[in-house]
């Protein structure tokens, strides 16, 4: 049972195969032009690495405010608008991008596609996606950023009280927006019609399945939060009342279509992370994913339980006992599929082979860190506790160890073991290490304190807080971790620059490992792979190495197939949707002159990029 | 240089800070976490209840930690055992069983769990009617409309027809019911020693019933984002006993008259600041000016403001000098506070602020 019977290198197409190639182009314009999932899915991923870097900075400007009390570093109207950035940009433009990056890149490599199932709209998804960050990040330079909270509850994002910051913040939300639900759409297509011959839904490797749930969380929950963005922004323009309660509107329609969105978000964000670990945790003990199909069950029903929890959020509002018990009753559900990974986690760690390089010790940390903010989110769902805990620090507690320690350990685990297949390099083990102890370390001397702080009464989002309420030292104590935590991240960002650059050459299969995007190059090549694998398990590499008669076979018969060609189609369309907003902002500060006609320029030229699209030949 | 550095760091991280010793902190820390929740005196504890709402709350955080931490030790144990038991030992490079999975487990670990949710559920269920309660009707109960401003709180007493800002005032063991709405934004009340939070929303009332079980002092403040001052909309909470000097019916008899006439030359000037200089178009003082009508703007009722501890929702203790510094420059004390700068010169603040101090 210990020897291989092939490398995966000996594998090679029976004869040559034909393709067309992309005319590519290079350098820049190759960049602005791609349509290849794998590029697109680079530049996600460093796009999301930056804007992490963007908040991590203005969470350390706040930290610096909290370190003491009686504070005056920055005041409160600027402290509101880190905090708004921070979450906005963590959650939008960090996490979720860095998750679209591991969908691009690894969705059509793990089911032996040769691309997602469109795409130029691919492009469109990201160069949108870039739009609405750029947007939003503009009200810094455009008087003063968003201050409302990145939840926005009404009416202080309304005109009579919100600044110009929220302006941008609901225009690139409502563009942040459009990018997800079309990426949504194109990735459901990807992965329900695009599989490799044999590959059944349950041969779908766990992170295919997770990217699967939360393509359908964010095709079915951000609808909801558009229209409230739409409705807020027509508020702020038109003199509209949705949420203007003077006359007549409500500010709890905001909070229903924000967290009938928010709430399926966090699982947007945690799922792709639990997936990474469900690839990284087996390949590491050597042994298959304990109760695979009992982690991808689980995973499906927290999407769908997922949609009927939004008004754990709302508990303090005063909905009534009836409402209270019933959102209370669902909440606690979900601990339930939440447990059951956890326990399969184990299960795969139980009696298998353990080995630590650095992908292995962030998904091993994964688990404890995961389940404390697992935990702690169990006690908000017993709603006589949460009229205590919400929006106290213990909640700030909870949100940063299933986000921080979770989601984003998550994303790190998976960089580090899927460097070697995006650059054809390993990351540097011994900088990674470091990475992760100095991570760790500061993610707990932050948090963990946070969970003290919120029994002790203090409040989330204040600016400053007197000395008499003694919340100092913890509260110092969490500007120390945050110090660690961006060392940490330092490290990572150059682990990755030198990796990159210099790092050992991996080869096509560095971690022996199970999956299909394993057994093309590193970097794949073009087309993924020189043959379309025909998947005979669920872990069609392991066995094709090591399982006498489970070898992967190549169709008898050369393939021919077609990869579509570059365009500049989507970024130009992304461009005139971008301008429209522009123009929608632009007239907001200078209503009722000409800049009317810069949207309606833009329309235009949004239909016209489409019907160029449309029209090209591909 | 460098290399030697990674070296020796690679050495370390393989001995010292291997998985496998670090596994074996994992203990101590969740010692550390049981230890670390504990309550000691601190001014605004959760878990040091003073009011029934606190208590109820209390309860369940103290029934969900012990389970909490059950589960959290397992879990962690489990992982321990297996990081030490199951680490790959050098030179071994066989494969272990390549098992898939087992049915009997994934039936307990979904089960078992499930019971204990269902139970919870039950209990969750039966603390959240037993909060919604409302008060019998037979019983003496202090009816409070609180309205939320922009950056402070106005009680209206409902029975007792007195208007106070910031500091509310209860009876030990009465019943309480505040009915909570907002001028302007979203806020939130909230004490954490006497109750849980509820939002102050526009437009709406909500109630918030709960007894003070303890006489003291108790901080609190707004805990939903409401604008630049956020951080400064405090609340005092007094809870009087039910007899003697101190008593919560010695307050309210105090705070039902109307204003005291000035004696002092100062204190008669400042009361002309307050009529002359534009005061009395947000603030009403009882037998000098009373405003028919409030807005979002109207400010606390003064009529009693020497009486208070605070002022400006607790930014700063009320005395003379803080009061002549706030009505100078309100805005200076307080970011983007909504009270008009009146310029006022500073004899006619001092005046002012002599005068406002004087209204015991």
């Amino acid at each position: 049972m210990s020897a291989k019977l092939h490398d995966i290198e000996v594998l090679q197409a029976p004869e040559p195969h034909m393709h067309f190639e992309r005319p590519g182009k290079t350098g820049l314009v190759d960049w602005l032009t791609t349509v290849d999932h794998k590029k697109i899915g680079v530049l996600y991923w460093l796009a999301g690495t930056f804007f992490l870097l963007c908040g991590g900075l203005e969470a350390l400007l706040f930290r610096i405010q909290l370190a003491v009390p009686d504070n005056d570093f920055m005041g409160g109207e600027t402290f509101n608008g880190m905090v708004t950035m921070h979450a906005t940009t963590m959650v939008f433009l960090a996490i979720m991008p860095m998750t679209a990056g591991f969908a691009n890149f690894l969705v059509p490599l793990v089911i032996g596609a040769r691309d997602v199932a469109f795409p130029r709209l691919n492009a469109w998804s990201y160069w949108t996606f870039l739009a609405g960050a750029l947007v939003i990040n503009a009200s810094f330079v455009f008087g003063g950023a968003p201050a409302a909270g990145w939840t926005g509850y009404a009416p202080l994002t309304g005109a009579q009280y919100g600044g110009s910051g929220i302006d941008f913040w609901w225009a690139g939300l409502a563009l942040l927006s459009a990018s997800s639900m079309a990426a949504s759409v194109n990735f459901i297509v990807t992965i329900l019609n695009m599989r490799a011959p044999g590959m059944t839904l349950l041969r779908v490797p766990v992170i295919g399945w997770m990217m699967l749930v939360i393509q359908f969380l964010l095709a079915l929950s951000f609808p909801p939060v558009t229209v409230g963005l739409i409705l807020l922004g027509f508020d702020r323009m038109f003199g509209s009342n949705f949420y203007n309660v003077s006359m007549g509107g409500d500010p709890h329609l905001w909070q229903h279509l924000f967290w009938l969105f928010g709430h399926p978000e966090v699982y947007v964000l945690i799922l792709p992370a639990m997936g990474i670990v469900s690839e990284i945790l087996p390949v590491f003990s050597r042994r298959p994913l304990f109760g695979q199909t009992a982690v991808i069950f689980s995973g499906i029903f927290i999407g769908f339980v997922g949609f009927g929890v939004w008004a754990h959020h709302m508990f303090t509002t005063g909905m009534g006992p009836v409402a209270d018990a019933a959102f209370a009753a669902t909440t606690a559900i979900i601990a339930i599929p939440t447990g059951v990974k956890i326990f399969n986690w184990l299960g795969t760690l139980w009696g298998g082979k353990l080995t630590f390089p650095t992908p292995m010790l962030f998904a091993v940390a994964f688990i404890p860190i995961f389940t404390m903010g697992g935990l702690s989110g169990l006690m908000h769902a017993a709603a006589p506790l949460d009229l205590q805990q919400h929006d106290s620090y213990f909640v700030v507690a909870h949100f940063h160890y299933v986000l921080v320690g979770g989601a984003l350990m998550g994303l790190f685990a998976g960089s580090y073991f899927y460097f070697p297949k995006v650059t054809g390099r390993m990351m540097n083990d011994t900088l990674g290490k470091l990475h992760f102890w100095l991570f760790v370390a500061g993610m707990n001397i932050t948090f963990f304190p946070q969970h003290i702080l919120g029994n002790q009464g203090m409040p989330r989002r204040i600016y400053t807080y007197p000395a008499d309420a003694q919340w100092d030292f913890y509260n110092m104590l969490g500007t120390v971790g945050v110090v660690v935590m961006t060392i940490a991240t330092l490290i990572y960002v150059y682990n990755v620059i030198v990796s990159y650059k210099k790092g050992e050459i991996a080869g096509r299969d560095p971690w022996d490992a199970a999956t299909l995007e394993w057994l093309t190059d590193s970097p794949p090549k073009m087309q993924n792979f020189d043959f379309t694998p025909i998947v005979l398990s669920e872990r069609p590499v392991w066995d094709h190495k090591y399982t006498e008669g489970m070898e992967i076979i190549a169709p008898e018969k050369a393939e021919a197939f077609h990869m579509p060609s570059y365009s500049w189609k989507p970024m130009i369309s992304s461009c005139f949707v971008t301008l429209l907003v522009v123009g929608l902002l632009l007239n907001t500060f200078n209503p009722g002159n000409w800049l009317w006609a810069i949207s309606a320029v833009a329309a235009v030229g949004v239909v016209g990029s489409v019907y160029a699209w449309v029209s090209e030949p591909v | 240089m460098f290399r030697n550095f990674t070296n020796k760091l690679s050495g370390w991280l393989k001995t010292a800070a291997s998985p496998r010793n670090l596994a074996l902190l994992a203990p101590m820390a969740l010692a550390l976490l049981l230890s670390a929740c504990g309550g000691d005196g601190h001014p605004r504890d959760t878990l040091n209840p003073a009011g029934d709402g606190a208590e109820v709350s209390a309860w369940f955080y103290w029934l969900y930690l012990i389970l909490d931490s059950v589960i959290f030790a397992i879990v962690v144990s489990a992982l321990v055992v297996a990081i030490v038991k199951f680490s790959k030992k050098d030179g071994d490079d066989t494969l272990p069983p390549q098992s898939h999975g087992n049915m009997k487990l994934e039936v307990i670990w979904t089960v078992i769990p499930t019971i204990i949710v269902v139970i919870l559920g039950v209990i969750t269920i039966g603390g959240v009617f037993k909060l919604s309660e409302k008060p019998a009707e037979e019983q003496k109960v202090i009816e409070i409309d609180v309205t939320g401003k922009q950056w402070w709180w106005e009680f209206d007493y409902r029975n007792e027809k007195i208007s106070t800002a910031n500091e509310m005032h209860v009876e030990e063991g009465t019943q309480v019911a505040l009915h909570l709405t907002s001028a302007d934004v979203i806020h939130a009340f909230w004490v954490p020693r006497i109750s849980g939070k509820r939002d102050a929303t526009p437009g709406r009332s909500y109630p918030l019933y709960f007894k003070a079980t303890q006489a003291g002092e108790f901080i609190g403040q707004c805990a939903e984002l409401c604008g630049a001052s956020h951080a400064r909309m405090g609340i005092k909470m007094m809870v009087h006993p039910v007899k003697g000097p101190d008593s919560y019916d010695n307050w309210v008899k105090s705070q039902k008259t109307v204003a005291a006439a000035p004696q002092t030359a100062l204190q008669k000037a400042g009361k002309k600041v307050f009529e002359t200089k534009g005061c009395a178009s947000c603030h009403t003082i009882r037998g000098v000016k009373e405003l028919t009508q409030r807005s979002r703007t109207t400010g606390p009722d003064l009529t009693h403001v020497g009486s208070r501890t605070t002022i400006a929702a607790l930014a700063l203790t009320n005395n003379v000098e803080n009061l002549a510094k706030w009505v100078k420059n309100p805005q200076a004390v307080k970011e983007a506070a909504l009270m008009t700068n009146l310029n006022l010169s500073d004899a006619d603040s001092k005046a002012v602020a002599e005068y406002l101090f004087s209204l015991k």
